[in-house]
């Protein structure tokens, strides 16, 4: 069985723009959402700077019940899960619940709210044998990213298969690809499917710091996720969520849905090399790109996009540039590649699923959305990687693509309305 | 304590380390043989490294330059280490 | 995509590390006697909290059976993945001259609790220290994606990778993720999970669930299906799977031990224990279907026996929606009884003990319980003897996940032999 799936609805919840327009308004103006961190006092830390979403709970309907009960991240999956679903023009009274599904990513869940918690009950990390008095009444929710969901599915009475799944840094373009598979090979007809994450703690980022994977540009937080650019110096946290509403094309059809666009093939590998560090050939990913072209029946001459996984980092960006010109081969020097993580950060789990959002506007505007900051080039990243400002281009096949730790390699490829092969 | 014997790092120093924060074990006489050789004759890796010169920027009381996480070899990177901190005694 | 036959994912090798000992022989020695390893929690730090019995592994030697470079750089979760894995290979005879291509082996596995111990002592060592202190290996050991990530890079395995964080429920969904990935063309997929949410501050997140039995008698804590169910009891351990492509399996000479015929997942809400009646029942009835099985072919059912009377009634009168007349004469076990429940490592151990129980011909029983109050033919006391050839695995997680999953022995047909149509 290998039925096509469409993209029905979009919701967004990011650094400098929640709602799908402020987000594209965002992305095709080259703005950046990076800045010195707020959400607690960062000094002391090697990087104290990231990108965060200005996000007010209540002012997105959300109620004081779910606040208290829901850790932030799930917040942001709701939103955007509602943007989605009214995106989509989606009636869950006329859908068969058992027949939907949600495939909801997240690369570390509730460890913000873990570690609030857990200064709680340890006095300031001073006690091994934590007092459980002090901790606050929901937090088994915060225990298992499965919470994660399990919110999105009871919010809008999902009864199909349900999973949260953390890949690490590929967790956003996994659970849209999980989503795919289940729609295509037929367990579900509709699937929420997108990720969330709000990891700018403490912890999250003094982990980063110890491993110097962040930039440390605190003087100039707004240029400082710089993809691709000689000068690059580590990534921007982020964080934030995307979900999309998924549908097998004759259920769209037959409800008279407005079709965004298809993702059309989805691969993931492992690099079986190292949980942090990448080869400098990038063999994994281009085998994980051209599994999706394969899906998707493509050739590499056929993408006209690549949403770059571009996290600035010096070995991903060269990592990266060599995979995708692997598996284009010089039609990856005719085509743009960018990377938002240079306006929005990263995110984590929850990027994939940003990115490929952003990868559904820039079909639906057949524009590409620039990487912010990119001035030095950087003779091992030998793309175009369009500098500074967004370009209109025809748009048919667009390809996402994604690395995180633990080695996982994934690539998604969506196909726009006018990018059906005769 | 300001004498610059203790603030050298030794062979049986780095062996210590890279046993306590990497795992590794290497005999501290063939750590000292083949300190020519690159980390990963003895199996440590770019994370491991960071963790050492984390443990010993702690013990020192000081920073140490981003030069010490390129330093391909025992040798080099004792050099390096025991330089600063001749320099910061 | 028509094949000529469809590819079948069958199981070819078993790891474990468990409450009961290490590896199957000593493991499947225990269970059929009926043994229960339940016990005071023993773990430093842990005297003064409420929960009194666990599932605890006793007499792992991490040392002995992981290197050091990797023991350092892990949590106790993925010594456990990375012990079971060895295990499971060894058990299977498969080794690296059995690698037709690296691409060609991936790995699955399901997490829950991450690694919260490791992440503990980071936590203690930032809110106590500073910063500086947070070591390189916190952003590599905490998160959900560990194990997968470094069983891929200790064995070179670069096929699929991925993880779904659920709670008991996600350890079946890990294994149809690894049959899907086997129908779709991987030859094998290494698959499982493993947990230790046994350090102090995993078990102050635990206390949270209402579910969570607080007896402290190790023969009364956890007593499903009885009068005085009150709960379940946590466990740690888990299981690894080496699942093969039937041909594939057969070419490097190996046995197909079970076949995963099939699965399904369904979502009812988190703690609505008697909407799960409703949930489990269409997850059987759709895994039967999937796996071309009548009702009254099920020789065995592995209940999730939560322990939690609502939901011990609803599994029973689910199995009476799914199975009818059948239900009331089919055996039912639970041998989880006598080990606690290690959350997704639940089912997945639940699963190996399946496949070791069609291969001997006996049925485990369910330690612990014997004044039963519900309709449920449920084996207690002693084990019995019976020809099983289905075995049906029921699993449920506490944020409101329903699984079912139909193991067939050997790699035989279905009764009424058409072939299976995914």
């Amino acid at each position: 069985m290998n039925r096509r799936v469409a993209v029905t609805g979009v919701g967004v919840v990011a650094p400098g723009g929640i709602g799908i327009s402020q987000f594209w308004d965002l992305l095709s103006n080259g703005r950046t959402a990076t800045r010195r961190i707020s959400l607690f006092d960062p000094v002391g830390l090697r990087s104290q700077i990231a990108a965060e979403c200005d996000f007010d709970p209540a002012a997105h309907g959300l109620d004081h019940e779910t606040t208290e009960r829901c850790d932030r991240y799930i917040q942001f999956a709701l939103v955007a899960a509602t943007e989605a679903v009214r995106d989509a023009g989606l009636d869950l009274q006329r859908t068969d619940p058992w027949r939907m599904g949600a495939s909801l990513g997240s690369a570390v869940g509730g460890t913000t709210r873990l570690e609030h918690d857990y200064v709680l009950v340890s006095a300031n990390g001073a006690r091994w044998d934590v007092d459980h008095q002090r901790a606050e009444p929901s937090l088994h929710r915060a225990f298992t990213p499965s919470t994660l969901a399990s919110a999105v599915a009871e919010e809008f009475g999902v009864h199909g298969p349900v999973q949260t799944v953390s890949t690490g840094c590929t967790s956003g373009l996994d659970a849209v690809g999980y989503a795919y598979h289940a729609i295509a090979e037929g367990r579900a007809d509709v699937c929420l499917a997108g990720a969330s994450d709000s990891p700018i703690s403490p912890i999250t980022m003094a982990c980063f710091d110890a491993i110097k994977a962040t930039s440390p540009n605190n003087d100039d937080a707004a240029h400082a996720s710089r993809p691709f650019d000689a000068r690059r110096d580590g990534f921007v946290m982020g964080e934030g969520a995307a979900v999309l509403v998924l549908e097998e094309l004759g259920h769209a059809r037959a409800r008279g849905a407005e079709v965004y666009c298809e993702i059309a093939g989805y691969a993931t590998f492992g690099n079986a090399y190292h949980m942090t560090g990448l080869t400098k050939e990038g063999l994994e990913m281009s085998q994980a790109i051209d599994g999706a072209l394969g899906q998707a029946r493509l050739n590499g001459t056929d993408i006209d996009y690549v949403n770059a996984h571009g996290s600035g980092t010096k070995q991903n960006d060269r990592h990266e540039t060599a995979a995708v010109k692997r598996s284009l081969g010089d039609h990856a020097y005719a085509i743009p590649m960018s990377s938002i993580k240079s306006m929005v950060g990263h995110s984590l789990g929850a990027i994939g699923s940003i990115e490929v959002a952003a990868c559904v506007l820039a079909l639906s505007h057949q524009v590409v959305p620039p990487t912010a900051n990119y001035e030095t080039p950087d003779p091992e990243c030998d793309l175009d990687y369009v500098p500074r400002v967004a370009r209109e281009r025809k748009l048919r096949h667009v390809l996402s693509v994604g690395s995180g730790f633990g080695g996982f390699q994934s690539a998604v490829v969506l196909r726009g309305p006018e990018g059906r092969r005769q | 304590m300001t004498d610059q014997v203790d603030h050298q790092v030794t062979i049986d120093d780095l062996a210590e380390l890279m046993k306590r924060t990497a795992g590794v074990s290497v005999d501290p006489l063939i750590l000292e043989e083949e300190s020519g050789s690159g980390w990963d004759t003895f199996g440590l890796d770019s994370l491991g490294l960071l963790g050492i010169v984390a443990e010993l920027e702690k013990r020192h009381g000081m920073g140490l330059p981003e030069q010490m996480e390129r330093c391909k070899t025992p040798a080099d990177f004792l050099a390096v280490v025991n330089g600063v901190l001749m320099k910061g005694a | 995509m028509s094949r000529q036959r469809p590819r079948r994912a069958v199981v070819t090798g078993l790891g474990v590390v468990t409450p009961h000992g290490i590896g199957t022989d000593v493991f499947w020695k225990t269970v059929k006697e009926g043994g229960s390893s339940l016990a005071p929690v023993g773990k430093e730090g842990c005297d003064h909290l409420p929960l009194r019995i666990a599932g605890e592994v006793r007499d792992f030697d991490a040392d002995a059976l992981i290197e050091g470079t990797f023991l350092v750089q892990t949590d106790r979760f993925t010594h456990f993945a990375m012990a079971a894995t060895q295990l499971a290979l060894d058990d299977a005879g498969f080794g690296r001259a059995d690698i037709d291509s690296p691409y060609s082996v991936g790995v699955f596995t399901a997490a829950g609790s991450g690694g919260g111990e490791f992440g503990q002592r980071e936590l203690q060592k930032l809110w106590g220290q500073g910063p500086r202190h947070v070591g390189p290996y916190q952003s590599i050991a905490w998160f959900y994606a560990a194990s997968t990530g470094q069983i891929s890079i200790r064995n070179g395995f670069k096929g699929p990778c991925g993880v779904v964080a659920g709670d008991e429920a996600g350890g079946l969904d890990a294994l149809a993720h690894a049959a899907h990935a086997v129908r779709r063309g991987t030859d094998a997929v290494v698959v499982g999970a493993t947990e230790a949410p046994l350090a102090p501050y995993s078990i102050v997140c635990q206390l949270g669930y209402p579910e969570l039995s607080r007896n402290d008698d190790p023969q009364r804590a956890y007593r499903p299906f009885t009068t005085a169910a009150c709960g379940f009891v946590p466990a740690e351990g888990g299981a690894m799977l080496v699942v093969e492509e039937e041909r594939a399996a057969r070419e490097r000479g190996a046995d197909p031990r079970a076949t995963l015929a099939g699965h399904a997942a369904t979502f009812t809400g988190a703690s609505r224990w008697a909407d799960s009646r409703s949930g489990l029942a269409r997850a059987i009835s759709t895994a039967l279907t999937e796996a071309d099985c009548r009702p009254e072919d099920v020789d065995i059912v592995f209940a999730d026996a939560l322990g939690v009377p609502e939901a011990d009634e609803a599994e029973a009168l689910a199995l009476t929606d799914a199975l009818g007349p059948h239900a009331r004469r089919v055996p039912v076990t639970a041998p989880k009884t006598g080990m606690g429940r290690a959350y997704c490592a639940a089912p997945v151990l639940d699963v190996a003990t399946a496949v070791l129980a069609m291969e001997h011909g006996t049925i485990p029983p369910t330690p612990n319980v014997f004044d039963i109050c519900h309709h449920v033919d449920l084996v207690v006391g002693r084990a019995r003897a019976a020809e099983l050839r289905t075995a049906l695995v029921l699993s449920r997680g506490l944020m409101g996940f329903n699984s079912a999953l139909v193991l067939r022995q050997g790699s035989v047909p279905p009764p009424e032999r058409r072939s299976a149509s995914v």
